[in-house]
C-alpha cells in the first residue's frame, strides 16, 4: 500500500511536470502561409511597410573565413542602415564554421533565434527551408527585384516555385596558380591546361622540377566536396541527369557518375598533391601556395583576388579546372553563391527583407567589394569596379560557359559520407575509384531509405527552363 | 476517535514527505527525466516542415542498419581498452610519486596540468604534433626510428589509436591526483608491515596499495568508461572530424551529424536512447559484479 502511494505521488509529480514541459504532437508552422508570387508580379507583403516603430534585427553571419574584411563591411554597412532608418536596430553576430548551423538549428527548434540567417547556398540551404526554418524570400521580393540575380545562381535555393535564400556573395571556386613556378617547370605560365591530359602532364613537369603541384589539405574533409564540384559533373548535360541519381533513377557505379573517382585517382597517381595532404586541414594546405611552396590551390574567388593583390599579378594567375568530361557540363564552372535568409521564426520579415535589398544596393555592393572583395551576384554589381585580374577573368567565365557547384545540389550525407569519407580513403589508398563508387551508391541508397522527406522535397526541385538554359 | 486521528497521521506525514520533497523531485524531473523523455519522443516521431508525425520505431531501424552507427560504437568500444591503461599507468605513476622521489611536487603538478586544459587545446596542439611533418616523427627520426614515423591522424589504421593517446594523455593526470589523495590516507603500518615481511616495491603496490585503493579504482574507472562513451567527441571534431572516412566516428559524433548536418533529429534521437541504454546495462552489470565481489568479501 505503502509503495503505492509512492508511486502514485511520483507519477502525480511526473503529470504535472510534463503538463508544463512536453512538446505538442503536432506544431502548426510558425510562418503564415504567404501568397505565392506570380512570376513578374508585384510581391504581396504579409507585414506592413516600416511603420517607423522600434524594430530589432538580429543576423547570423559567416563569411570572415573566405573573404576577410566581411565583418568590417558587415558592421559599416548595418551602421549605415540604422542611420538611413532610425527605428531600426540591427544585432549582426559573426558565426564559427562549425557552429553556423548547428546553433542555427539549434535556434530553430526553440523558434527563436536570428531574423536573417546566412547559409551555404543550394542544398546547404534548402533543408532548412523543408524543414520549416524558413520564410520565401519571393513572398517578400518583386520578381523584378529577383530577376536581378543571376539565374543560374538563384537556382540553387530556388525551389516548389519560390526563392528561399538570397545570394549575398558570390565565391567562383577554381585554380590559383602561381605563374614563376610554371615558368621554372617549362609550363606556359599565361595560358595554363585546360585538358585533362595537359594538366596531369603538367603535375608530372612540376615534379620533375621538384615542385609540389598542388598544395590543399584533406584532414578536416571540405576538400572532398570542392572535389566532387571539380570533377564530378564533367560527364553531364545537365542538371537532370544529378537529380536522376538523388532519386534512385541512376546509379552512381554508372561510368556518367563514377568516372571522377577514376579522375581524382589519376590525380593522386600523378602525385599531384603535396604528401602531407591528409595531415593538413583545408586552410592549412591552401596556405603553402601563398607561402610560394606549392605552384596550385583550390581557392575562392575573393581570396584569390588577396593572392593576386598579394603576391602580383605577375606571380599569381586564375585557371579552370580542365576538362576530361564528354558531357555538356565538362567545362562548366563552379560559381555557387553563399546566401542569407529570411527566418520563419522572425517577427520582422519585411523589416529583414528589405535590409537584404539594401545589401544589393549599387554603392553597398561596392562597399562589399572594395572592403571584402566580395562579389555580389547582381546584375546592377558594375565589371568596372573590379579591380584584380582574377576577378574580371571570373566574370568573364561566368557569363561563357554554364554554372554549376554539384556540392549545392546533392543531400548533405552524399558529402560526409560520400566525397569526404571515401574521397579521403581513395586519397590514403585504402579503397579503388570502383569500390569508391558502389559505396557511394550504398551511401545514396541508404539515405533514400532514412530521409522519405528529403527525396519527396527533391521531387519538388524542378527548376524553370531558363535556370540552366534546358 | 484517537483511532480515526491514528489513521490520518500517516496519510498527513506522507503528504508532508512530499511537500518537502518537492522541489528536490522536481528539480530531477525537469533536469534528468523530461530531456530523456522528449528524446524519446522525438525517436519516435518526425518533424517535416513545422508538423510532427508519429513515425514508430522506424528511426531505430534507420540507426541500426547504419553500417557507420556501429562503426561508430566500435570506436567507443576500442577506447574502452584506454581504461585499463589508464588505470595502470595512474597506478604506478601515482605510487612512484607516492614515494617521495625527487622533485615529486613537481612532477605531480606535471602530470595534472594536461587535465585541465580545454580540449580543443589540447586537439588543436596533437594535430600538429601528430601531423607527417610534424614534432613527434621529426622526434622518431632524430633517434634512428625514422622508419616508425606515420600520418597518424592522416591514415584510417592509426587514427582512432592516436586519437585514445591523446585521450590517455589528457585523463591520466586525473587518476594520478585521484589514487595519490587516497594512498595519502593509508595507514603507514600497512606498509611497514609488509616491508617486515620482505614485500618489494612491487608487492607492496600489489597486496597492500592497490587493494587499499579498490573503490576509487573503480569510480576513476566507471568514470573514465563514461568518458569513453560520451565524452570524446571535442577530440573528434577537433582532430579527425571523423576521418579519415568514418575510422574516427564516435557515438557522440554520429549522433551530432544526424542531428544537424543531416537534419534527421530523429535518427539522432534513436542513436541517443540506444546509447543509454548501452550505457545503463553497463552500469547494471557493473553494479551487479560489486554486489558479487563483495559477497565473495564476505
Amino acid at each position: 500500500m505503502k509503495s503505492l502511494r509512492n508511486v502514485f505521488g511520483v507519477m502525480a509529480l511526473l503529470v504535472m511536470v510534463l503538463g508544463a514541459c512536453s512538446p505538442q504532437p503536432s506544431a502548426a508552422p510558425t510562418a503564415a502561409p504567404q501568397a505565392t508570387v506570380p512570376s513578374g508580379g508585384a510581391a504581396q507583403p504579409t507585414t506592413p511597410a516600416s511603420s517607423g516603430e522600434p524594430t530589432k534585427l538580429t543576423i547570423w553571419y559567416w563569411g570572415e573565413q573566405e573573404a576577410p574584411g566581411m565583418k568590417s563591411f558587415m558592421e559599416k554597412a548595418v551602421q549605415t542602415y540604422m542611420q538611413e532608418n532610425p527605428n531600426i536596430t540591427i544585432d549582426a553576430v559573426l558565426q564559427e564554421s562549425d557552429s553556423l548551423y548547428p546553433a542555427f538549428r539549434a535556434a530553430a527548434a526553440a523558434k527563436e533565434g536570428p531574423d536573417i540567417q546566412y547559409l551555404w547556398g543550394g542544398t546547404q540551404a534548402l533543408p532548412d527551408a523543408w524543414n520549416g526554418n524558413l520564410a520565401p524570400i519571393s513572398d517578400y521580393w518583386t520578381q523584378d527585384e529577383l530577376n536581378h540575380i543571376p539565374a543560374g545562381q538563384r537556382a540553387e535555393t530556388y525551389w516548389d516555385g519560390k526563392q528561399w535564400g538570397v545570394p549575398f556573395y558570390q565565391i567562383g571556386t577554381f585554380w590559383a596558380y602561381n605563374k614563376k613556378m610554371f615558368a621554372q617547370a617549362g609550363l606556359d605560365p599565361e595560358n595554363p591546361p585546360t585538358k585533362w591530359d595537359d594538366w596531369m602532364a603538367a603535375c608530372d613537369k612540376l615534379r620533375a622540377a621538384g615542385i609540389t603541384p598542388i598544395g590543399t589539405g584533406f584532414k578536416d574533409g571540405w576538400l572532398g566536396g570542392w572535389m566532387v564540384s571539380y570533377l564530378g559533373q564533367q560527364d553531364f548535360n545537365s542538371i537532370d541527369d544529378l537529380m536522376a541519381a538523388v532519386k534512385g533513377e541512376k546509379s552512381l557505379t554508372d561510368p556518367m557518375y563514377a568516372e571522377w573517382w577514376s579522375r581524382w585517382k589519376e590525380m593522386m597517381d600523378h602525385k599531384c598533391f603535396n604528401d602531407d595532404i591528409m595531415s593538413l586541414d583545408l586552410y592549412q594546405g591552401q596556405d603553402l601556395f601563398e607561402q610560394q611552396k606549392v605552384a596550385m590551390t583550390n581557392h575562392v574567388e575573393p581570396y584569390i583576388a588577396i593572392l593576386e593583390r598579394k603576391l602580383g599579378a605577375d606571380t599569381v594567375g586564375v585557371m579552370r579546372t580542365p576538362a576530361y568530361g564528354t558531357g555538356k557540363l565538362a567545362t562548366s564552372v563552379g560559381i555557387p553563391v553563399q546566401v542569407l535568409a529570411v527566418t520563419s521564426f522572425s517577427q520582422h520579415k519585411k523589416e529583414a527583407a528589405d535590409f537584404l535589398k539594401f545589401l544589393h544596393r549599387e554603392d553597398i555592393m561596392k562597399m562589399m567589394y572594395d572592403m571584402a572583395g566580395a562579389i555580389t551576384p547582381d546584375d546592377r554589381f558594375k565589371a568596372e569596379w573590379l579591380n584584380v585580374n582574377s576577378d574580371k577573368m571570373i566574370m568573364q567565365w561566368r557569363s561563357q560557359y554554364p554554372l554549376f557547384w554539384y556540392q549545392y545540389y546533392y543531400p548533405p550525407v552524399w558529402e560526409t559520407e560520400g566525397s569526404i569519407a571515401l574521397g579521403q580513403l581513395l586519397v590514403n589508398g585504402e579503397i579503388t575509384p570502383q569500390e569508391a563508387a558502389q559505396r557511394w551508391q550504398a551511401v545514396a541508397d541508404k539515405n533514400r531509405q532514412d530521409n522519405p522527406t528529403e527525396l519527396e522535397a527533391y521531387k519538388k526541385w524542378i527548376f524553370p527552363p531558363e535556370m540552366f538554359g534546358q | 476517535m484517537a483511532q480515526a486521528i491514528a489513521q490520518k497521521k500517516p496519510v498527513r506525514n506522507w503528504l508532508l514527505a512530499y511537500v518537502y520533497l518537492a522541489p528536490a523531485l522536481l528539480f530531477i524531473l525537469v533536469i534528468f527525466v523530461y530531456p530523456v523523455i522528449d528524446l524519446l519522443w522525438r525517436s519516435l516521431t518526425r518533424t517535416t516542415a513545422g508538423a510532427t508525425h508519429w513515425s514508430g520505431l522506424a528511426a531505430y531501424r534507420d540507426a541500426l542498419t547504419d553500417p557507420v552507427f556501429w562503426q561508430a560504437l566500435s570506436n567507443n568500444l576500442r577506447l574502452f581498452l584506454a581504461v585499463p591503461i589508464l588505470v595502470a599507468l595512474s597506478l604506478i605513476v601515482a605510487a612512484i610519486i607516492f614515494d617521495r622521489v625527487k622533485g615529486w611536487r613537481l612532477y605531480r603538478t606535471i602530470v595534472f596540468i594536461p587535465y585541465v586544459l580545454a580540449i580543443p587545446v589540447v586537439g588543436i596542439v596533437f594535430s600538429y604534433v601528430l601531423q607527417l611533418h610534424g614534432v613527434f616523427n621529426v622526434l622518431l627520426g632524430s633517434a634512428g626510428l625514422g622508419q616508425l614515423a606515420a600520418d597518424w591522424l592522416g591514415k584510417s589504421r592509426t587514427a582512432i589509436w592516436a586519437l585514445m593517446f591523446v585521450v590517455i594523455w589528457k585523463e591520466l593526470g586525473f587518476g594520478v591526483v585521484l589514487f595519490l589523495a587516497r594512498m595519502s590516507s593509508i595507514s603507514e603500518d600497512l606498509f611497514d608491515a609488509a616491508k617486515l615481511d620482505g614485500a618489494n616495491w612491487f608487492q607492496q603496490l600489489w597486496y597492500v596499495t592497490i587493494p587499499q585503493l579498490a573503490t576509487v579504482i573503480e569510480f576513476y574507472a566507471i568514470i573514465e568508461l563514461i568518458t569513453m562513451l560520451s565524452w570524446v567527441f571535442a577530440y573528434v571534431l577537433v582532430m579527425t572530424k571523423g576521418g579519415p572516412g568514418t575510422s574516427t566516428w564516435v557515438m557522440e559524433y554520429f549522433i551530432y551529424q544526424k542531428a544537424f548536418p543531416y537534419n534527421q533529429m530523429q535518427i539522432a534521437s534513436a542513436a541517443a536512447i540506444l546509447i543509454l541504454a548501452f550505457a545503463s546495462v553497463l552500469m547494471f552489470l557493473q553494479a551487479r559484479l560489486r554486489r558479487q565481489v563483495e559477497e565473495l568479501n564476505g
